[in-house]
């Protein structure tokens, strides 16, 4: 048996051997350790940071694995999924440091090695996620993302909610990817092949097409939807991110949002594509009509997410319904079905990434403190903690998409995308729902600046971690809202996927 | 008829009588029975289709653990208030609806469409791709890596299942 | 077309059948006389109290779902065993890494002790022990 081009292919999945190796380390450490737990977040560091080099590495890779008889291997290296790794690396870095913080989790003390354990499980998924080509792999990535998110949303002991946010999420999430698995069947079912390249050249054939095919590919849809909380599959978001520990309601907001529409994006693009044309519009083939599809299912996620946002009167709850509107954009992106959308996705989750991290890190630090994540609680907090309210605000207005913030260049390259696909009523509607997101986030701020607290409260400092973790937070938000070019060349550079 | 026939009535018959019996007997033990004499019969059908790995692993898993797992919850959980499901208003017609859709996308599966015949050539291939050594020469040339992430997927599960368990302990 | 699974399957079909003939010749050919006292549960010849309905620990669970995980895995395991000596070290090593992730779960398990049951607590008095053996000795022979 032929074993050498499965070593040559092991050069594509670096990252995830290191990932692989963390998750071993980790165990084993806290296994060996017992009560001393100190040293799982700096492995965990550093672990991260060994493969992100691998994964820099990739960026200039445009290559799939082989299987032993030289067949199309199931696992793509490639600059689109590099960047979304890294994307998932930088947030799961700034997790691990929310983490060192985070009241909640220092409570469960003993637990630790489970946590971060379960992190690494989430990451490697997550990876797999990003760069396979094959449903059988794709499918068992969603599974090892999801059970570990499963258990991490009810992590912490001693609450109610949070048990309830567990169970929700188990079982959305085993409904769902039951139903992506039963789409992946007939997919089998009718080529005999799962992986996406073959697959691709299979529906070259004239004989494709009907309800069968067409049902399978909204099964499978289904099961990304639920990961990346798209319309009518977000029915979990504002339970589980009410109720898990914020760190891992903040995490599943970024890494998993994340690498769903890395999967989203590869699966499309890369099993119904045609041609690419000059000006970067993807030509599909004609046996399903995804951009109608993605249009009607990203305005109803953004206008659902937007609109049930601005009764919320709780901050996570709040942040769930705005993280459900931003898949509706980002979805939007796709929709275009270009190269322009797709950088316009990629910076806008770039940038989403930093806003959507740290005014779930100000939450977190100020339910530290106040010990509540209700806006009602949140009057006067403008006096009382001067520089948090800064930054949330800062944040909040980010989201929105207000110059001179990061935000607002996330938004433009999306909107010029749409204006230049000549989708201008759509664009209408993505612009009506930022208005009206506008009026929740500024709910937030109002309560904080405008209202008068019910009883005085003391100045309250923030910790220097905390600062500090809140200016690399900050930075990029005016960074990227002032001076992106960087930013918007490394997504131009990072459009390339294996094959097209 | 064939043994073959014979012996695919024989599963097919066992396999429908008890899924009938298990829904609608009221002692949930007993239906629990009846599941498992359905997986073996489920089974039973597999090999008749030369997919022995899977009739396997239906007996050792879903015979075997899964239901040991059913049966401890039935005993953790008490179950005897658990009757009344059948008073809740529509719960039938619902019930009925969605058996009737499923019905309804299995004939039109098998019925109206065979495009699996005009693109997979190989169809005697994929028959004779069921045993066990065939399914292990794959898994160790061309799925080491979903085999090996399943691996780390159960040891999720297991550190998870932990996890959720003792929450219920302490 | 039947494989060797099926001659096996035959042999397991005529083993049910015969319990299964066993049981129904049985019943029809035995005298069927019930009265209330013989179809009362037995239970060591008492009179059953309350329902058979009991509140098992939840430990039993816990047993059966690190039973189940470890069910998948051997049976994932069962190709390995078939056809890993085809492949050498190489197929070798990917079983290897399956068991030693298996063995990671059970270390941790053995580790965070989940492997032992809650034991009802001793009273202190019958554990301690409050005179050595020297002791005893030396009473019975005073005595």
């Amino acid at each position: 048996m032929n074993f050498q081009s499965l070593i040559n292919s092991l050069q594509y999945i670096k990252p995830e051997i290191v990932i692989a190796v963390v998750i071993v380390l980790v165990v084993t450490t806290d296994l060996i350790m017992g009560k001393n737990k100190s040293l799982l977040p700096w492995i965990s560091i550093a672990g991260l940071i060994v493969a992100s080099f691998f994964v820099i590495e990739q960026f200039s890779f445009k290559a799939v694995s082989s299987n032993a008889n030289g067949s199309i291997g199931m696992i793509t290296a490639d600059p689109f999924g590099a960047f979304f790794k890294i994307i998932v690396i930088v947030s799961s870095i700034i997790i691990v440091f929310f983490s060192l913080s985070s009241n909640e989790i220092k409570e469960a003390f003993e637990r630790h090695g489970e946590y971060y354990t379960l992190i690494f499980g989430m990451i490697l998924g997550m990876f797999f996620m990003i760069s396979s080509a094959d449903l059988i792999l794709i499918y068992l990535s969603i599974e090892l993302l999801s059970l570990s998110s499963y258990i991490l949303a009810g992590f912490t002991k001693h609450s109610l909610r949070n048990s309830e946010a567990s169970l929700k999420y188990i079982i959305y999430g085993g409904a769902s990817s039951g139903i992506m698995l039963f789409g992946i069947s007939i997919i089998y079912g009718l080529t005999g092949t799962t992986n996406l390249y073959l697959l691709n050249s299979f529906f070259h054939l004239p004989q494709f097409g009907g309800f069968i095919f067409w049902l399978a590919c909204i099964l499978i849809f289904a099961g990304i939807g639920f990961k990346i909380s798209a319309a009518p599959f977000h029915f979990w978001t504002p339970d589980v991110y009410e109720g898990a520990p914020i760190t891992i309601t903040a995490y599943l907001s970024i890494a998993s949002k994340a690498a769903g529409f890395a999967l989203l994006i590869r699966f499309i693009k890369v099993t119904f594509i045609d041609s690419v044309d000059a000006s970067g519009y993807w030509q599909l083939l004609n046996l399903i009509d995804w951009k109608s599809f993605l249009i009607l299912i990203s305005i109803l996620t953004m206008t659902l997410g937007n609109f049930a946002a601005l009764w919320q009167s709780n901050m996570k709850r709040l942040l769930a319904y705005s993280s459900i509107a931003h898949a509706g954009y980002l979805l939007l992106g796709l929709a275009v079905l270009s190269d322009q959308g797709l950088i316009a996705i990629l910076i806008y989750f770039a940038i989403y990434a930093f806003m959507n991290l740290g005014a779930f890190f100000v939450v977190m630090i100020i339910a530290n403190k106040i010990g509540s994540e209700e806006i009602d609680d949140y009057k006067g907090l403008g006096y009382s903690m001067p520089f948090l309210s800064f930054s949330i605000a800062v944040f909040l207005i980010s989201l929105t998409g207000i110059p001179p913030t990061a935000g607002f260049i996330a938004k433009l390259y999306l909107f010029i995308a749409l204006v230049d696909a000549k989708m201008i009523a759509v664009a209408v509607i993505a612009l009506l729902n930022t208005v009206v997101s506008l009026y929740y986030y500024i709910k937030v701020l109002k309560n904080m600046y405008l209202v008068r607290p019910e009883k005085e409260m003391p100045a309250v400092l923030v910790s220097p971690a905390a600062f500090a973790m809140l200016i690399v937070l900050l930075v990029p938000i005016f960074l990227f809202g002032i001076y992106f070019t960087p930013l918007v060349n490394l997504a131009k550079s990072s459009i390339g996927l294996m094959g097209f | 008829m064939t043994l073959e026939t014979i012996l695919f009535i024989l599963f097919a018959g066992i396999a429908a009588t008890t899924s009938v019996l298990m829904i609608t007997r009221s002692n949930i033990v007993i239906a629990a029975l009846f599941l498992i004499l359905n997986f073996g019969a489920l089974a039973g059908l597999y090999l008749l289709l030369n997919a022995q790995f899977l009739a396997v692993t239906q007996v050792i898993v879903y015979a075997g653990a899964i239901m040991v797992l059913f049966l401890f919850v039935i005993m953790l959980l008490k179950p005897e208030h658990e009757r009344s499901i059948y008073k809740i208003p529509g719960m039938k017609i619902f019930a009925f609806a969605i058996a009737f859709l499923v019905f309804v996308q299995l004939a039109y599966l098998i019925l109206f469409s065979s495009s699996s015949e005009k693109v997979s050539p190989d169809v005697q291939a994929s028959i004779n791709a069921g045993t066990i050594e065939t399914i292990g020469r794959e898994l160790f040339t061309n799925y080491i890596l979903p085999f090996e992430a399943a691996g780390f997927l159960l040891l999720a599960a297991t550190i998870g299942a932990l996890i959720l368990a003792k929450k219920k302990i302490e | 077309m039947l494989t060797e699974f099926g001659k096996i399957f035959i042999f397991m079909l005529t083993a049910i059948l015969f319990t299964v003939v066993a049981i129904f010749v049985a019943r029809l050919i035995r005298p069927a006389r019930p009265t209330h006292e013989k179809l009362l549960t037995y239970e060591c010849g008492e009179d059953t109290i309350g329902s058979p309905w009991v509140k098992f620990n939840i430990r039993f669970y816990v047993v059966a779902l690190i039973f189940l995980i470890f069910d998948v895995e051997v049976v994932l395991l069962i190709p390995w065993a078939l056809v890993y000596q085809q492949f050498g070290v190489g197929g070798f090593l990917v079983g290897f890494i399956f068991l030693f992730l298996l063995g990671l779960g059970m270390a941790y398990e053995w580790r965070k002790g989940d492997l032992e049951w809650i034991r009802p607590e001793l009273k202190h008095s019958v554990l301690k022990k409050t005179k050595t053996e020297k002791q005893i000795l030396k009473e019975e022979t005073v005595a």
